[in-house]
């Protein structure tokens, strides 16, 4: 046994909630140099397992050793004092200060007055080493998510980390900035760096990784070696059955326009145009995939035909009704139902229960409500519908939703959306953060309502997502539409290049 | 080692426990501060005690200084929820006196009792709401900072009240001093207690709990709160008017700490004048903080500030300690309670 290969083992860690035991009794060892990749379902535990490794939660029951030492790990600075370091999936920088005041804050053995000039020269070091390429003196609120998370790296870089957590990293980025992740994450490897990976892909499994572990409701039921395993094998384990992406599309002959958008300008906050004469047509019957690379418009498009938002130009007709510039409400009454990109900042009240977020679209309408007066019993008999048809993992559905996995919240608003049965369901980027099967089942259920001869708009930046469910496909590039094709006619190569602003006719 | 953890949910045990734990620290800091002027902390303790709740007259003056601390509470719960900052109660107040005095100084007096009081009541809650609706719309449609407008217009209420007080609406035979004529007998809130000052508001004040309790708990208006104060993005994509809710919310808490004025001059004082105790405007505000913007607990707390007010006047004049004591021993309890958010948010631990 080569014991003092191992820079960290986890020996029989047991948390309990109040209402569930998250994690039971896992062991968990990371090689020296290894990258570990973390799979689950979602709700499988692997947040608060990493959680307890970095000090936020304490275990239950069970120990950690770093080093064939034993160490408590009561807080995040114990766990920076013993070289873990956590990236999260929601980046915790202050926006307003630079990228160095960001690697600064909250470190002890700084002093009171701060040596610029030594701390930058070290991250331009460190930046250097990595091929990271940060600006310290950038403001963070100027830097692209991708970026962003290159500081979170440097920070615990700074920190002098042997042992990296990353939840779910690439489930923020562009696809094409998963590469230069997985190019930095091969660097630290080589310097013998330990990584843990969480994420959902098995493709990002099978390009990275030495080793696999998959937590299955909260115990660790295999990990093996990358070299010795298959995708296929990888999602049984997970899921205890094959996964199969095969959809039932029906052949649709559409003629009905469900959703007329004709030359539609919108300025964005800043006083930018940021959806720039856009004129668009959704059928009755169709998924109308929106491709392109995030931040050129697709998400205030969609805004603003749920009513978020408003246009300065153009006219948005709906089922032969004229909802330009109406209410949220009015959108919604008519037939519209938005899922939003970010859950946390839009389409869900945290700290509130899971019954509150769940009716959120009917808390206003029969049974719900009587005179003035909510009836919360029909609410959680509604919740539980929602929550029994769509296998939302909750404990306890009169508890803040925030306490559910990242996944599950993204179900429940998924399926509160679903349960109004609109004509249009706009998408946006609707399995972000869901685990296999999940993703599977929201996919299956685009096409069922599709099937049935209703509408969705699917924003993604998933080229294999769009591709695979989509009758055509609209790619938008800085505000304006830059085509529109027929799924089956083109290739992910050719959306790639439209989605870099080349039209279709000058692709040879 | 002693350490922190951090806590899944939080009881409401434990904020009962907190709340109090604050007050006893405000209590233990004035204590401090009244041992160095010299005086026995414990005899002014224990005389704000039993002048507080000694005996059942002293308990009825609580409950008299509870009644507007109570009805303000109410209302200011509800704005807090939505994280609307109304510190204009001492404004709102005011105007809710002087809109309900107009009736018992213009009308009549031998207009029957239950129709002047019906004016005065609607009179008291129509000022607060309409001097409340003014930051409401500004910050709905100009995005004015509620604190800093609710806070300026507390200013100009006071001078309202001067400028009639030491105008038109002075009592001719006052010798100069700025008050209005006394009320007749039928501007006057009936006692419910008789050899005591506790009026018909109390029971105002008791019914103002329990209908903010249930429109916070039961109601439509009440989840749309909820949704407002816990994610605004979030309540505009859910259909919910933000503005509107905003304005119906200020409306009802400027109209109820209207009614406390209202209540202050038709129950106690009898007539209007410069003095109409409006700082139970801010007093509320702790109140509010410490009852967790619970209604049953803010029930609670209102006794219990309201026998620190009640008994503080008291021991003014017995053991001579300065009323500001008062004032210290409050605002160290919020401060406490601001901090003990720490504690209810993680939980003390220790481990070797
Ligand atoms: N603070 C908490 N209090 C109560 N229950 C919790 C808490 N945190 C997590 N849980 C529960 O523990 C279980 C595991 O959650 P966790 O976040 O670890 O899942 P996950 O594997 O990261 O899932 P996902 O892939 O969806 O992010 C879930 O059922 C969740 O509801
Ligand atoms: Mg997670």
């Amino acid at each position: 046994m080569q014991e003092n290969n191992f820079s960290l083992k986890a020996v029989n860690i047991t948390k309990k909630f109040p209402e569930t035991t998250a994690n039971k009794g896992i062991n968990f060892s990371l090689k020296k140099g290894e990258i570990h990749a973390l799979l689950g379902e979602n709700g499988a535990g692997k947040t608060t397992f990493m959680n307890i490794l970095y000090g936020i939660y304490m275990p239950t029951e069970g120990s950690i050793y770093i080093d064939s030492k034993e160490v408590k790990i009561k807080t995040p600075l114990d766990a920076l004092q013993n070289g873990i370091g956590m990236i999260h999936q929601h980046f915790m920088l202050v926006d307003s200060l630079t990228v160095l005041e960001n690697v600064v804050l909250g470190m002890k053995n700084q002093g009171i007055v701060i040596d610029r000039k030594k701390v930058k020269q070290k991250l331009i070091e460190i930046s250097n080493m990595y091929g990271l390429d940060i600006e310290p003196d950038k403001k963070v609120w100027k830097l692209s998510v991708g970026q962003q998370q290159k500081v979170e790296i440097v920070k615990v870089l700074f920190r002098g980390a042997n042992i990296f957590i990353l939840d779910e990293p690439t489930a923020v980025l562009r696809p094409q900035e998963t590469g230069p992740l997985f190019e930095i994450l091969r660097k630290l490897k080589k310097d013998g760096k330990s990584i843990i990976f969480i994420t959902h892909k098995l493709d990002e499994v099978m390009a990275v990784s030495d080793r696999i572990s998959v937590l299955r409701k909260g115990e660790l039921v295999h990990t093996v070696n990358k070299n010795d395993v298959t995708k296929e094998q990888l999602a049984q384990m997970m899921v205890g059955r094959a996964v199969l992406f095969d959809f039932d599309k029906k052949e649709q002959h559409f003629q009905e326009t469900l959703l007329d958008v004709k030359n539609l300008n919108v300025y964005a906050e800043s006083g930018m145009k940021i959806v720039d004469d856009v004129t668009l047509d959704v059928k009755k019957g169709e998924i109308l995939g929106i491709a392109g690379i995030s931040g050129n418009g697709q998400q205030e498009l969609v805004q603003t035909i749920a009513g978020l938002r408003k246009a300065s130009k153009g006219t948005i007709i709906f089922d032969g009704i004229d909802i330009t510039n109406k209410t949220p409400r009015y959108v919604a009454q008519h037939g519209i139902n938005y899922i939003p990109a970010d859950r946390i900042g839009m389409g869900l009240a945290s700290e509130l229960s899971c019954i509150d977020n769940a009716i959120m679209r009917n808390y206003y309408k029969k049974p719900i409500l009587s005179g003035c007066v909510i009836n919360y019993k029909q609410a959680a008999v509604h919740t539980q519908r929602i929550v029994d048809e769509f296998s939302v993992a909750v404990a306890d559905i009169k508890r803040p939703i925030k306490l559910l996995s990242g996944g599950n919240m993204q179900k429940l608003l998924f399926a509160r959306e679903l349960f109004e049965d609109p004509k249009l369901l706009i998408a946006s980027y609707p399995s972000r953060g869901l685990d296999l099967a999940a993703t599977e089942f929201v996919r299956k259920q685009m096409i069922s309502i599709r099937n049935e001869g209703k509408s969705v708009i699917l924003i993604s930046e998933d080229l294999d997502e769009i591709l695979s469910i989509s009758d055509r496909i609209a790619v938008m590039y800085s505000g304006q539409l830059i085509g529109v094709v027929n799924a089956g006619q083109v290739d992910k190569n050719t959306i790639g290049l439209m989605m870099a602003g080349i039209k279709l006719e000058d692709i040879d | 080692m002693l350490y922190f953890e951090k806590k899944e949910n939080i009881s409401n045990k434990s904020k009962l426990i907190i709340s109090l734990v604050s007050l006893l620290i405000g209590i233990f800091f004035g204590g401090i501060a009244i041992a160095v002027v010299g005086i026995n902390p414990f005899a002014v303790y224990k005389s704000l005690f039993t002048n507080a709740f000694g005996s059942w007259y002293s308990f009825s003056e609580t409950l008299v200084a509870a009644t507007p601390l109570l009805l303000i509470t109410s209302g200011l719960i509800l704005v807090f929820r939505m994280s609307v900052w109304n510190i204009g109660a001492y404004g709102q107040y005011i105007m809710g006196a002087i809109f309900s005095s107009y009736f018992a100084i213009f009308m009549p007096p031998d207009l029957s009792k239950p129709l002047m009081l019906s004016l005065m009541f609607f009179g008291g809650l129509l000022g607060g709401a309409l001097w409340a609706l003014i930051p409401a719309v500004l910050k709905v449609f100009w995005e004015v900072n509620e604190v800093i407008s609710t806070l300026l217009l507390n200013y100009i209420a006071l001078y309202v009240l001067k400028f009639l007080m030491y105008g038109s609406w002075r009592n001719p035979t006052s010798y100069g001093f700025p008050l209005s004529k006394p009320f007749p007998e039928s501007a006057q809130l009936p006692i419910i207690f008789q050899h005591t000052r506790v009026s018909l508001g109390f029971v105002f004040a008791l019914l103002a709990v329990i209908a903010v309790w249930f429109v916070i708990s039961k109601t439509k208006f009440g989840y749309e709160i909820k949704v407002i104060g816990n994610n605004p993005t979030t309540a505009k994509y859910a259909g919910i008017s933000v503005g509107k809710n905003i304005i119906t919310a200020m409306m009802i808490s400027g109209a109820l700490a209207g009614l406390a004025g209202m209540v202050q001059v038709s129950g106690i004082i009898h007539f209007l004048q410069i003095k109409l105790n409006a700082n139970y405007g801010y007093t509320s505000i702790i109140v509010a903080w410490v009852s967790y913007l619970n209604p049953f607990l803010s029930f609670m707390s209102s006794i219990l500030f309201g026998g620190l007010e009640s008994g503080g006047y008291s021991i003014q004049i017995s053991m001579r300690v300065s009323y500001g004591i008062v004032g210290l021993i409050e605002s160290i309890a919020l401060f406490s309670i601001v901090g003990a958010q720490i504690f209810l948010n993680y939980r003390l631990r220790w481990k070797k």
